[in-house]
Protein backbone atom coordinates (compact mmCIF):
# COMPACT_ATOMS: atom_id res chain seq x y z
CA UNK A 1 0.00 0.00 0.00
CA UNK A 2 1.30 3.30 -1.15
CA UNK A 3 2.07 5.74 1.32
CA UNK A 4 0.81 8.89 3.39
CA UNK A 5 3.62 10.82 4.09
CA UNK A 6 6.93 10.20 2.51
CA UNK A 7 10.09 12.60 3.73
CA UNK A 8 13.19 12.31 1.54
CA UNK A 9 16.16 14.84 2.57
CA UNK A 10 13.45 17.35 4.18
CA UNK A 11 15.39 20.87 5.47
CA UNK A 12 14.75 23.64 6.52
CA UNK A 13 17.15 26.25 8.15
CA UNK A 14 16.10 29.73 9.55
CA UNK A 15 19.56 31.96 8.61
CA UNK A 16 22.01 29.63 10.10
CA UNK A 17 19.96 27.29 12.35
CA UNK A 18 19.33 24.11 10.79
CA UNK A 19 15.56 23.58 12.25
CA UNK A 20 15.27 20.36 9.88
CA UNK A 21 18.89 18.92 8.46
CA UNK A 22 18.02 16.08 6.13
CA UNK A 23 14.91 14.18 7.79
CA UNK A 24 13.72 10.69 6.18
CA UNK A 25 10.38 8.99 7.31
CA UNK A 26 7.62 7.40 6.18
CA UNK A 27 4.47 6.73 7.55
CA UNK A 28 2.13 4.14 5.87
CA UNK A 29 -2.04 4.02 6.18
CA UNK A 30 -3.11 2.25 8.83
CA UNK A 31 -0.73 4.17 11.70
CA UNK A 32 -0.58 5.84 14.39
CA UNK A 33 2.64 7.79 14.64
CA UNK A 34 4.12 9.74 17.73
CA UNK A 35 6.28 12.63 17.05
CA UNK A 36 7.99 13.52 20.14
CA UNK A 37 10.73 15.84 20.64
CA UNK A 38 11.76 18.68 23.01
CA UNK A 39 10.75 21.95 22.40
CA UNK A 40 12.24 23.47 19.34
CA UNK A 41 13.66 20.20 18.17
CA UNK A 42 12.01 20.79 14.65
CA UNK A 43 8.49 18.84 15.50
CA UNK A 44 6.63 22.00 14.46
CA UNK A 45 8.22 22.50 11.14
CA UNK A 46 8.07 19.15 9.98
CA UNK A 47 4.26 19.37 10.79
CA UNK A 48 4.08 22.89 8.63
CA UNK A 49 5.70 21.44 6.21
CA UNK A 50 3.64 18.71 5.75
CA UNK A 51 0.40 21.00 5.77
CA UNK A 52 1.41 23.07 3.36
CA UNK A 53 2.00 26.23 6.25
CA UNK A 54 5.90 26.53 5.27
CA UNK A 55 8.42 26.17 2.63
CA UNK A 56 11.12 23.84 2.87
CA UNK A 57 14.12 21.96 1.33
CA UNK A 58 14.03 18.24 -0.06
CA UNK A 59 11.44 15.71 -0.90
CA UNK A 60 8.39 15.57 0.53
CA UNK A 61 4.86 13.76 -0.90
CA UNK A 62 1.35 13.83 0.94
CA UNK A 63 -0.81 11.55 -0.71
CA UNK A 64 1.38 11.88 -4.15
CA UNK A 65 1.09 15.96 -3.85
CA UNK A 66 3.56 18.41 -2.82
CA UNK A 67 2.22 20.30 -0.07
CA UNK A 68 4.23 24.03 -0.42
CA UNK A 69 2.18 23.85 -4.01
CA UNK A 70 -1.13 21.91 -3.53
CA UNK A 71 -1.62 23.18 -0.13
CA UNK A 72 -5.80 23.32 -0.77
CA UNK A 73 -5.47 20.33 -2.32
CA UNK A 74 -4.25 18.35 0.28
CA UNK A 75 -6.48 19.53 2.59
CA UNK A 76 -9.48 17.44 0.81
CA UNK A 77 -7.40 14.38 2.37
CA UNK A 78 -5.95 15.65 5.59
CA UNK A 79 -7.41 17.19 8.40
CA UNK A 80 -5.86 19.13 11.33
CA UNK A 81 -5.88 20.41 14.66
CA UNK A 82 -3.20 21.96 16.63
CA UNK A 83 -3.44 23.97 20.00
CA UNK A 84 -7.67 24.71 20.41
CA UNK A 85 -7.58 27.60 20.66
CA UNK A 86 -7.38 28.17 16.87
CA UNK A 87 -10.90 28.18 16.21
CA UNK A 88 -11.98 31.69 15.55
CA UNK A 89 -13.49 33.51 18.33
CA UNK A 90 -15.98 35.20 16.67
CA UNK A 91 -17.64 31.92 15.15
CA UNK A 92 -20.88 31.22 15.40
CA UNK A 93 -21.35 26.82 16.00
CA UNK A 94 -23.82 27.02 13.71
CA UNK A 95 -22.07 28.58 11.12
CA UNK A 96 -19.00 26.84 11.51
CA UNK A 97 -20.60 23.66 10.65
CA UNK A 98 -22.19 25.50 7.50
CA UNK A 99 -19.06 26.57 6.34
CA UNK A 100 -17.06 23.58 6.87
CA UNK A 101 -20.12 21.76 4.91
CA UNK A 102 -19.69 24.14 2.06
CA UNK A 103 -16.06 24.12 1.21
CA UNK A 104 -14.91 20.76 2.46
CA UNK A 105 -16.18 17.90 -0.57
CA UNK A 106 -16.00 15.38 2.23
CA UNK A 107 -17.30 16.61 5.53
CA UNK A 108 -20.67 14.97 6.68
CA UNK A 109 -22.30 17.20 8.28
CA UNK A 110 -25.31 14.68 9.62
CA UNK A 111 -22.04 13.24 11.29
CA UNK A 112 -20.78 16.67 12.56
CA UNK A 113 -24.29 17.41 14.14
CA UNK A 114 -24.36 14.15 15.99
CA UNK A 115 -21.35 14.51 17.77
CA UNK A 116 -22.22 17.55 18.87
CA UNK A 117 -25.57 16.88 20.05
CA UNK A 118 -23.61 14.63 22.49
CA UNK A 119 -22.09 17.69 23.57
CA UNK A 120 -23.70 20.52 25.80
CA UNK A 121 -22.25 23.04 23.28
CA UNK A 122 -25.33 25.53 22.02
CA UNK A 123 -25.36 25.88 18.15
CA UNK A 124 -26.06 29.63 18.39
CA UNK A 125 -22.91 30.35 20.49
CA UNK A 126 -20.02 31.94 19.78
CA UNK A 127 -16.82 30.16 20.00
CA UNK A 128 -15.36 32.79 22.57
CA UNK A 129 -18.41 31.90 24.57
CA UNK A 130 -17.21 28.59 25.30
CA UNK A 131 -15.02 27.10 27.61
CA UNK A 132 -11.76 25.66 26.26
CA UNK A 133 -12.54 21.88 26.75
CA UNK A 134 -15.73 22.72 24.60
CA UNK A 135 -13.82 24.65 21.76
CA UNK A 136 -11.90 21.14 21.42
CA UNK A 137 -15.41 19.56 21.09
CA UNK A 138 -16.36 21.71 18.92
CA UNK A 139 -12.82 21.35 16.78
CA UNK A 140 -13.08 17.26 16.84
CA UNK A 141 -16.84 17.42 15.79
CA UNK A 142 -15.78 18.80 12.47
CA UNK A 143 -12.49 17.09 12.41
CA UNK A 144 -13.61 13.50 12.48
CA UNK A 145 -16.57 14.32 9.92
CA UNK A 146 -14.33 14.86 7.33
CA UNK A 147 -13.44 11.53 5.70
CA UNK A 148 -9.85 12.45 5.63
CA UNK A 149 -6.83 10.02 5.10
CA UNK A 150 -4.56 11.91 7.23
CA UNK A 151 -5.00 13.31 10.58
CA UNK A 152 -2.30 15.55 11.84
CA UNK A 153 -2.87 16.76 16.09
CA UNK A 154 -0.46 19.42 16.89
CA UNK A 155 -0.49 19.37 20.55
CA UNK A 156 -4.43 19.01 20.66
CA UNK A 157 -5.10 18.82 24.39
CA UNK A 158 -2.69 21.37 25.49
CA UNK A 159 -4.42 23.16 28.46
CA UNK A 160 -7.50 20.34 28.72
CA UNK A 161 -8.17 18.69 31.74
CA UNK A 162 -7.78 14.78 32.00
CA UNK A 163 -11.26 14.25 31.59
CA UNK A 164 -11.22 15.79 28.21
CA UNK A 165 -8.14 14.48 27.02
CA UNK A 166 -9.10 10.73 27.81
CA UNK A 167 -12.33 11.56 25.77
CA UNK A 168 -10.45 13.27 23.05
CA UNK A 169 -8.52 10.29 22.31
CA UNK A 170 -11.00 7.57 23.31
CA UNK A 171 -13.69 9.44 20.62
CA UNK A 172 -10.94 9.30 17.65
CA UNK A 173 -9.61 6.16 17.87
CA UNK A 174 -12.95 4.45 18.20
CA UNK A 175 -15.07 7.47 15.61
CA UNK A 176 -12.06 7.74 13.53
CA UNK A 177 -9.24 5.71 12.89
CA UNK A 178 -9.20 2.52 10.98
CA UNK A 179 -6.90 0.66 8.64
CA UNK A 180 -7.00 3.01 5.59
CA UNK A 181 -6.53 6.24 7.69
CA UNK A 182 -3.42 7.63 9.85
CA UNK A 183 -3.00 9.56 12.29
CA UNK A 184 0.29 11.87 12.92
CA UNK A 185 0.48 13.20 16.80
CA UNK A 186 2.83 15.13 18.52
CA UNK A 187 2.19 15.96 22.70
CA UNK A 188 4.21 16.43 25.61
CA UNK A 189 2.03 14.41 26.77
CA UNK A 190 3.18 11.05 25.49
CA UNK A 191 2.26 8.49 28.37
CA UNK A 192 -0.90 9.08 27.68
CA UNK A 193 -0.72 8.33 24.21
CA UNK A 194 1.73 5.45 24.16
CA UNK A 195 -0.82 2.93 24.25
CA UNK A 196 -2.48 3.89 21.26
CA UNK A 197 0.66 4.24 19.26
CA UNK A 198 1.79 2.30 16.38
CA UNK A 199 5.14 3.73 15.69
CA UNK A 200 7.21 6.27 17.14
CA UNK A 201 9.50 8.85 15.96
CA UNK A 202 12.10 10.95 17.92
CA UNK A 203 13.26 14.60 16.95
CA UNK A 204 16.31 16.23 18.09
CA UNK A 205 18.06 19.33 17.25
CA UNK A 206 16.69 19.07 13.56
CA UNK A 207 17.28 15.00 13.10
CA UNK A 208 15.41 12.01 13.48
CA UNK A 209 16.84 10.13 16.09
CA UNK A 210 14.60 7.08 16.38
CA UNK A 211 12.23 5.96 14.20
CA UNK A 212 10.75 2.46 14.32
CA UNK A 213 7.41 0.68 14.60
CA UNK A 214 6.11 0.47 18.40
CA UNK A 215 6.40 -3.49 18.25
CA UNK A 216 10.05 -3.43 17.46
CA UNK A 217 10.73 -0.63 20.04
CA UNK A 218 9.23 -2.91 22.70
CA UNK A 219 11.27 -5.75 21.50
CA UNK A 220 14.34 -3.41 21.45
CA UNK A 221 14.68 -1.66 24.48
CA UNK A 222 14.55 -3.28 27.72
CA UNK A 223 14.76 -1.97 31.72
CA UNK A 224 16.51 -4.45 34.17
CA UNK A 225 16.61 -3.39 37.53
CA UNK A 226 19.62 -5.08 39.04
CA UNK A 227 21.13 -6.08 42.34
CA UNK A 228 24.63 -4.51 43.80
CA UNK A 229 26.34 -7.43 42.71
CA UNK A 230 25.69 -7.39 39.08
CA UNK A 231 26.23 -4.09 38.55
CA UNK A 232 29.17 -4.28 37.01
CA UNK A 233 28.24 -6.85 34.30
CA UNK A 234 25.50 -4.73 33.39
CA UNK A 235 27.29 -1.79 32.98
CA UNK A 236 29.79 -4.16 30.45
CA UNK A 237 26.63 -4.21 28.37
CA UNK A 238 26.83 -0.71 27.89
CA UNK A 239 22.87 0.55 28.88
CA UNK A 240 22.06 3.79 27.77
CA UNK A 241 21.23 5.05 31.06
CA UNK A 242 20.98 3.91 34.43
CA UNK A 243 19.30 5.30 37.78
CA UNK A 244 18.81 4.28 41.26
CA UNK A 245 15.83 2.95 42.69
CA UNK A 246 15.29 2.04 45.95
CA UNK A 247 19.17 1.11 46.88
CA UNK A 248 18.69 -0.93 43.43
CA UNK A 249 20.32 -0.27 39.87
CA UNK A 250 17.53 0.49 36.90
CA UNK A 251 19.16 -0.10 33.62
CA UNK A 252 17.80 1.14 30.21
CA UNK A 253 19.19 -1.15 27.25
CA UNK A 254 19.22 -0.75 23.90
CA UNK A 255 19.40 -4.22 21.41
CA UNK A 256 20.52 -6.18 24.07
CA UNK A 257 19.58 -10.06 24.09
CA UNK A 258 16.95 -10.82 26.47
CA UNK A 259 18.54 -14.15 27.69
CA UNK A 260 21.21 -11.99 28.56
CA UNK A 261 19.51 -9.42 30.42
CA UNK A 262 17.67 -11.81 32.14
CA UNK A 263 20.34 -13.54 33.84
CA UNK A 264 20.80 -9.79 35.06
CA UNK A 265 17.82 -8.88 36.90
CA UNK A 266 13.97 -8.57 36.50
CA UNK A 267 12.78 -7.24 33.04
CA UNK A 268 10.13 -4.34 32.57
CA UNK A 269 9.25 -2.99 29.37
CA UNK A 270 10.30 0.77 29.64
CA UNK A 271 7.49 3.61 29.00
CA UNK A 272 7.96 5.83 25.91
CA UNK A 273 9.15 8.72 28.42
CA UNK A 274 11.80 6.80 29.86
CA UNK A 275 13.17 5.57 26.11
CA UNK A 276 12.95 9.51 25.23
CA UNK A 277 14.94 11.21 27.91
CA UNK A 278 17.35 8.29 27.61
CA UNK A 279 17.75 9.18 23.71
CA UNK A 280 18.08 12.74 24.71
CA UNK A 281 21.00 11.97 27.37
CA UNK A 282 22.33 10.20 24.78
CA UNK A 283 25.70 11.48 22.04
CA UNK B 1 -19.21 30.20 -7.74
CA UNK B 2 -20.69 28.29 -4.60
CA UNK B 3 -17.44 28.46 -3.46
CA UNK B 4 -17.34 32.27 -3.30
CA UNK B 5 -20.79 32.36 -1.75
CA UNK B 6 -19.67 30.63 1.34
CA UNK B 7 -16.43 32.70 1.29
CA UNK B 8 -18.70 35.91 1.68
CA UNK B 9 -20.93 34.53 3.78
CA UNK B 10 -17.77 33.88 6.27
CA UNK B 11 -16.63 37.49 5.51
CA UNK B 12 -20.15 38.04 6.76
CA UNK B 13 -20.65 36.83 9.67
CA UNK B 14 -16.94 38.38 10.90
CA UNK B 15 -17.84 41.80 9.56
CA UNK B 16 -21.31 42.20 10.30
CA UNK B 17 -21.27 44.79 12.84
CA UNK B 18 -18.59 47.31 10.14
CA UNK B 19 -20.83 45.91 7.27
CA UNK B 20 -24.33 45.88 7.91
CA UNK B 21 -25.81 46.76 12.14
CA UNK B 22 -23.29 50.10 11.30
CA UNK B 23 -25.30 51.35 8.67
CA UNK B 24 -28.54 50.29 10.12
CA UNK B 25 -27.97 51.92 13.13
CA UNK B 26 -27.44 55.31 11.20
CA UNK B 27 -30.36 55.02 9.31
CA UNK B 28 -32.72 53.95 12.45
CA UNK B 29 -31.12 57.52 13.73
CA UNK B 30 -32.13 59.43 11.02
CA UNK B 31 -35.08 57.89 10.96
CA UNK B 32 -35.57 58.61 14.76
CA UNK B 33 -34.46 62.16 13.90
CA UNK B 34 -37.05 62.94 11.08
CA UNK B 35 -39.88 61.68 13.62
CA UNK B 36 -38.81 63.97 16.55
CA UNK B 37 -37.97 66.69 14.10
CA UNK B 38 -41.90 66.94 12.82
CA UNK B 39 -43.40 66.65 16.10
CA UNK B 40 -41.36 68.86 17.46
CA UNK B 41 -41.22 71.54 15.05
CA UNK B 42 -44.49 73.57 15.84
CA UNK B 43 -42.48 74.01 18.82
CA UNK B 44 -39.52 75.53 17.06
CA UNK B 45 -41.29 77.32 15.16
CA UNK B 46 -43.68 79.02 17.90
CA UNK B 47 -40.51 80.10 19.69
CA UNK B 48 -38.67 81.76 17.02
CA UNK B 49 -41.76 83.44 15.41
CA UNK B 50 -45.16 83.77 16.86
CA UNK B 51 -46.72 84.29 13.58
CA UNK B 52 -47.52 80.88 12.41
CA UNK B 53 -46.89 77.38 13.35
CA UNK B 54 -45.12 74.22 11.41
CA UNK B 55 -48.81 73.09 11.48
CA UNK B 56 -50.15 75.98 9.66
CA UNK B 57 -47.04 76.38 7.23
CA UNK B 58 -47.23 72.68 6.28
CA UNK B 59 -50.13 72.87 3.62
CA UNK B 60 -48.36 76.28 2.60
CA UNK B 61 -45.60 73.89 1.39
CA UNK B 62 -47.45 70.95 0.15
CA UNK B 63 -49.43 73.90 -2.01
CA UNK B 64 -46.17 75.22 -2.65
CA UNK B 65 -44.82 71.79 -4.29
CA UNK B 66 -47.44 70.62 -5.94
CA UNK B 67 -48.02 74.05 -7.85
CA UNK B 68 -44.04 72.96 -9.15
CA UNK B 69 -42.98 71.99 -12.86
CA UNK B 70 -43.26 68.04 -12.75
CA UNK B 71 -39.63 68.13 -13.76
CA UNK B 72 -38.82 70.29 -10.66
CA UNK B 73 -41.01 67.72 -8.32
CA UNK B 74 -38.94 65.15 -9.86
CA UNK B 75 -35.68 66.89 -9.41
CA UNK B 76 -37.04 67.58 -5.87
CA UNK B 77 -37.82 64.16 -4.96
CA UNK B 78 -34.84 62.85 -6.66
CA UNK B 79 -32.33 65.39 -4.73
CA UNK B 80 -33.98 64.29 -1.46
CA UNK B 81 -33.26 60.55 -2.00
CA UNK B 82 -30.36 60.45 -3.69
CA UNK B 83 -28.93 63.04 -0.93
CA UNK B 84 -28.76 60.13 1.70
CA UNK B 85 -25.66 58.63 -0.71
CA UNK B 86 -24.17 61.70 0.74
CA UNK B 87 -24.32 60.49 3.82
CA UNK B 88 -23.65 56.40 3.90
CA UNK B 89 -20.81 56.53 1.58
CA UNK B 90 -18.75 58.42 3.72
CA UNK B 91 -19.07 55.77 6.69
CA UNK B 92 -18.45 52.79 3.90
CA UNK B 93 -15.29 54.32 3.36
CA UNK B 94 -13.86 54.13 6.49
CA UNK B 95 -15.31 50.41 7.39
CA UNK B 96 -13.81 49.43 4.26
CA UNK B 97 -10.54 50.71 5.30
CA UNK B 98 -10.25 49.15 8.87
CA UNK B 99 -12.19 45.75 6.56
CA UNK B 100 -9.46 45.72 4.30
CA UNK B 101 -6.47 46.68 7.11
CA UNK B 102 -8.02 43.82 9.60
CA UNK B 103 -8.96 41.19 6.32
CA UNK B 104 -5.56 39.37 6.43
CA UNK B 105 -3.87 40.62 9.40
CA UNK B 106 -6.46 39.55 12.84
CA UNK B 107 -6.40 36.18 11.45
CA UNK B 108 -2.79 35.70 11.84
CA UNK B 109 -2.97 37.83 14.96
CA UNK B 110 -5.29 34.96 16.92
CA UNK B 111 -3.77 32.32 15.05
CA UNK B 112 -7.16 31.09 13.64
CA UNK B 113 -5.15 31.32 9.90
CA UNK B 114 -4.16 27.71 11.25
CA UNK B 115 -8.12 26.99 11.01
CA UNK B 116 -9.06 28.54 7.80
CA UNK B 117 -5.62 27.12 6.08
CA UNK B 118 -6.90 23.18 7.31
CA UNK B 119 -9.38 23.70 5.34
CA UNK B 120 -9.33 22.95 1.01
CA UNK B 121 -9.97 26.60 0.27
CA UNK B 122 -6.34 28.59 -1.55
CA UNK B 123 -4.57 31.33 -0.71
CA UNK B 124 -6.35 33.01 -4.24
CA UNK B 125 -9.78 32.10 -3.60
CA UNK B 126 -9.16 33.62 -0.05
CA UNK B 127 -7.56 36.47 -0.97
CA UNK B 128 -10.22 37.18 -4.00
CA UNK B 129 -13.20 36.77 -1.55
CA UNK B 130 -11.74 39.62 0.71
CA UNK B 131 -11.59 41.81 -2.19
CA UNK B 132 -14.97 41.03 -2.98
CA UNK B 133 -16.66 41.75 0.31
CA UNK B 134 -15.03 45.17 -0.04
CA UNK B 135 -15.83 46.22 -3.87
CA UNK B 136 -19.10 44.10 -4.14
CA UNK B 137 -20.52 42.72 -0.39
CA UNK B 138 -20.29 46.06 1.19
CA UNK B 139 -21.66 48.17 -0.96
CA UNK B 140 -24.78 46.08 -1.62
CA UNK B 141 -25.01 45.64 2.25
CA UNK B 142 -25.38 49.78 1.94
CA UNK B 143 -27.30 49.71 -0.82
CA UNK B 144 -29.85 47.31 1.02
CA UNK B 145 -29.51 50.00 4.27
CA UNK B 146 -30.25 52.69 2.27
CA UNK B 147 -32.97 51.62 0.25
CA UNK B 148 -35.15 50.59 3.39
CA UNK B 149 -33.88 54.77 4.41
CA UNK B 150 -34.98 55.98 1.31
CA UNK B 151 -38.67 54.07 1.09
CA UNK B 152 -38.94 55.16 4.65
CA UNK B 153 -38.54 58.99 3.74
CA UNK B 154 -40.86 58.26 1.03
CA UNK B 155 -43.64 57.46 3.34
CA UNK B 156 -42.00 60.12 5.66
CA UNK B 157 -42.78 62.32 2.58
CA UNK B 158 -46.43 60.80 2.31
CA UNK B 159 -47.59 61.50 5.48
CA UNK B 160 -46.33 64.98 5.86
CA UNK B 161 -48.88 65.73 2.39
CA UNK B 162 -51.54 63.65 3.97
CA UNK B 163 -51.16 66.33 7.09
CA UNK B 164 -50.76 68.88 4.89
CA UNK B 165 -54.27 67.86 2.59
CA UNK B 166 -52.76 66.24 -0.31
CA UNK B 167 -52.46 62.41 -1.16
CA UNK B 168 -49.05 62.82 -1.89
CA UNK B 169 -49.35 60.71 -5.08
CA UNK B 170 -47.09 63.33 -6.48
CA UNK B 171 -43.93 62.43 -4.19
CA UNK B 172 -44.33 58.44 -5.59
CA UNK B 173 -44.93 59.61 -9.30
CA UNK B 174 -41.97 61.47 -9.27
CA UNK B 175 -39.49 59.34 -7.66
CA UNK B 176 -38.35 56.73 -9.89
CA UNK B 177 -37.72 54.83 -7.32
CA UNK B 178 -36.43 52.02 -9.27
CA UNK B 179 -34.37 54.35 -11.42
CA UNK B 180 -32.82 55.78 -8.30
CA UNK B 181 -32.55 52.64 -6.78
CA UNK B 182 -30.52 51.14 -9.57
CA UNK B 183 -28.50 54.49 -10.36
CA UNK B 184 -27.84 54.08 -6.56
CA UNK B 185 -26.01 50.82 -6.43
CA UNK B 186 -24.19 51.09 -9.72
CA UNK B 187 -23.12 54.59 -8.61
CA UNK B 188 -21.54 52.68 -5.18
CA UNK B 189 -19.83 49.94 -6.68
CA UNK B 190 -18.39 51.84 -9.17
CA UNK B 191 -16.72 54.25 -6.85
CA UNK B 192 -15.56 51.42 -4.99
CA UNK B 193 -14.23 49.88 -8.20
CA UNK B 194 -12.47 53.28 -8.69
CA UNK B 195 -10.80 52.42 -5.67
CA UNK B 196 -9.83 49.29 -6.10
CA UNK B 197 -5.73 49.96 -6.16
CA UNK B 198 -6.07 51.37 -2.95
CA UNK B 199 -8.27 48.49 -1.34
CA UNK B 200 -5.98 46.12 -2.73
CA UNK B 201 -2.66 47.90 -1.29
CA UNK B 202 -4.33 47.73 2.05
CA UNK B 203 -5.35 44.15 1.41
CA UNK B 204 -1.56 43.66 0.77
CA UNK B 205 -0.21 45.44 3.48
CA UNK B 206 -2.36 43.26 6.22
CA UNK B 207 -1.11 39.95 4.68
CA UNK B 208 2.35 41.46 5.57
CA UNK B 209 1.99 43.52 8.60
CA UNK B 210 3.75 42.42 11.60
CA UNK B 211 2.28 44.65 13.87
CA UNK B 212 -0.29 47.66 13.71
CA UNK B 213 -1.27 47.00 9.72
CA UNK B 214 -2.44 50.73 9.46
CA UNK B 215 1.55 52.15 9.88
CA UNK B 216 3.05 49.41 7.32
CA UNK B 217 0.30 50.70 4.64
CA UNK B 218 0.75 54.14 5.19
CA UNK B 219 4.31 54.11 5.95
CA UNK B 220 5.68 53.19 2.25
CA UNK B 221 3.12 55.87 0.74
CA UNK B 222 4.32 58.31 3.37
CA UNK B 223 8.08 57.55 2.58
CA UNK B 224 7.08 57.93 -1.34
CA UNK B 225 5.97 61.13 -0.88
CA UNK B 226 8.30 62.88 1.09
CA UNK B 227 11.03 61.32 -1.33
CA UNK B 228 9.36 62.56 -4.42
CA UNK B 229 9.21 65.76 -2.72
CA UNK B 230 12.86 65.86 -1.94
CA UNK B 231 14.26 64.50 -5.24
CA UNK B 232 11.81 66.25 -7.83
CA UNK B 233 10.17 68.93 -5.70
CA UNK B 234 6.45 67.57 -6.62
CA UNK B 235 3.85 65.91 -5.11
CA UNK B 236 2.08 64.27 -7.82
CA UNK B 237 1.99 60.82 -5.96
CA UNK B 238 0.29 61.93 -3.37
CA UNK B 239 -2.00 64.37 -5.39
CA UNK B 240 -2.75 60.92 -7.52
CA UNK B 241 -4.28 59.21 -4.30
CA UNK B 242 -6.19 62.41 -3.12
CA UNK B 243 -7.75 62.49 -6.41
CA UNK B 244 -8.75 58.92 -6.40
CA UNK B 245 -10.44 59.47 -3.42
CA UNK B 246 -11.92 62.50 -4.36
CA UNK B 247 -13.24 60.96 -7.70
CA UNK B 248 -14.28 57.66 -5.52
CA UNK B 249 -16.53 60.04 -3.56
CA UNK B 250 -17.84 62.26 -6.50
CA UNK B 251 -18.74 58.79 -8.51
CA UNK B 252 -20.66 57.85 -5.60
CA UNK B 253 -22.73 61.19 -5.53
CA UNK B 254 -22.53 61.67 -9.09
CA UNK B 255 -26.02 61.19 -9.26
CA UNK B 256 -26.91 64.06 -7.03
CA UNK B 257 -24.52 66.48 -8.96
CA UNK B 258 -25.83 65.53 -12.48
CA UNK B 259 -29.75 65.71 -10.57
CA UNK B 260 -29.05 69.34 -9.53
CA UNK B 261 -27.63 69.98 -13.00
CA UNK B 262 -25.40 72.47 -10.88
CA UNK B 263 -21.58 72.27 -9.81
CA UNK B 264 -21.26 70.95 -6.76
CA UNK B 265 -18.02 68.96 -7.18
CA UNK B 266 -14.94 70.85 -7.95
CA UNK B 267 -13.60 68.12 -10.42
CA UNK B 268 -15.02 66.63 -13.11
CA UNK B 269 -17.52 63.97 -12.38
CA UNK B 270 -18.46 60.50 -13.88
CA UNK B 271 -21.36 59.04 -14.38
CA UNK B 272 -21.23 55.54 -13.16
CA UNK B 273 -21.41 54.03 -16.99
CA UNK B 274 -18.77 56.83 -17.71
CA UNK B 275 -16.18 54.96 -15.35
CA UNK B 276 -15.69 52.15 -17.73
CA UNK B 277 -14.50 54.59 -20.76
CA UNK B 278 -11.92 55.79 -18.40
CA UNK B 279 -8.28 54.44 -18.95
CA UNK B 280 -7.44 55.34 -15.60
CA UNK B 281 -9.95 52.94 -13.91
CA UNK B 282 -8.48 49.79 -15.82
CA UNK B 283 -5.24 50.74 -15.30
CA UNK B 284 -5.87 51.23 -11.30
CA UNK B 285 -7.78 47.42 -12.13
CA UNK B 286 -4.28 46.57 -13.10
CA UNK B 287 -1.99 48.11 -10.23
CA UNK B 288 -5.16 46.32 -8.40
CA UNK B 289 -4.40 42.67 -9.63
CA UNK B 290 -0.43 43.52 -8.54
CA UNK B 291 -1.02 43.90 -4.97
CA UNK B 292 -3.68 41.39 -5.07
CA UNK B 293 -0.98 38.92 -6.30
CA UNK B 294 1.56 39.84 -3.58
CA UNK B 295 -1.00 39.39 -1.27
CA UNK B 296 -1.80 35.79 -2.70
CA UNK B 297 1.69 34.86 -2.37
CA UNK B 298 2.26 36.89 1.33
CA UNK B 299 -0.67 34.51 2.80
CA UNK B 300 0.98 31.36 1.19
CA UNK B 301 3.88 31.66 3.41
CA UNK B 302 3.31 33.49 6.05
CA UNK B 303 0.91 32.13 9.04
CA UNK B 304 2.36 34.40 12.32
CA UNK B 305 2.23 38.35 13.15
Amino acid sequence: MSALIEAKGLSKSYGNHKALDNVNFTVKRGRVVGLVGPNGAGKTTILNAILGLTSFDGDLTILGLKPDQNRHQIMQKVSFISDVAILPKWLVVENAIEYVNQVHPNFNKEKALRFLSKTKIPMKAKVKALSKGMVAQLHLALVMAIDAELLVLDEPTLGLDILYRKNFYNQLLSDFFNEERSILVTTHQIEEIENLLTDLIFVKDGKIILNDSMQSVSENYAEVMVGKERVEAAKALNPIIERDVFGRKVFLFEGVDREVLEALGEIHSPSVADIFVAKMEEV
Amino acid sequence: MNALTILLKREYWEHKGAIFYTPAIMAAVFAGLMLIGSFSADEFVVTHNNEYTFSDHLPKLVDKFEELSGREQKQGVQLALYGTLVFFCGVMLLISLFYCLGCLYDERKDRSILFWKSMPVSDTKTVLSKFATVCFLIPISYFVVITAFQIYMMIFLTVLAWIGGSWGTMIWASSNLFGVMFNGLMALIMGMLWLSPFWAWLIFASSWAKKVAFMWAALPIIMLTIAEGWIFKTNYFIEMIAMRGANTFAIMNSNLHFTTHKEIFDIEVMRWYEVFGNSEFWIGLIVAGVFLAGAIYTRSVRNET
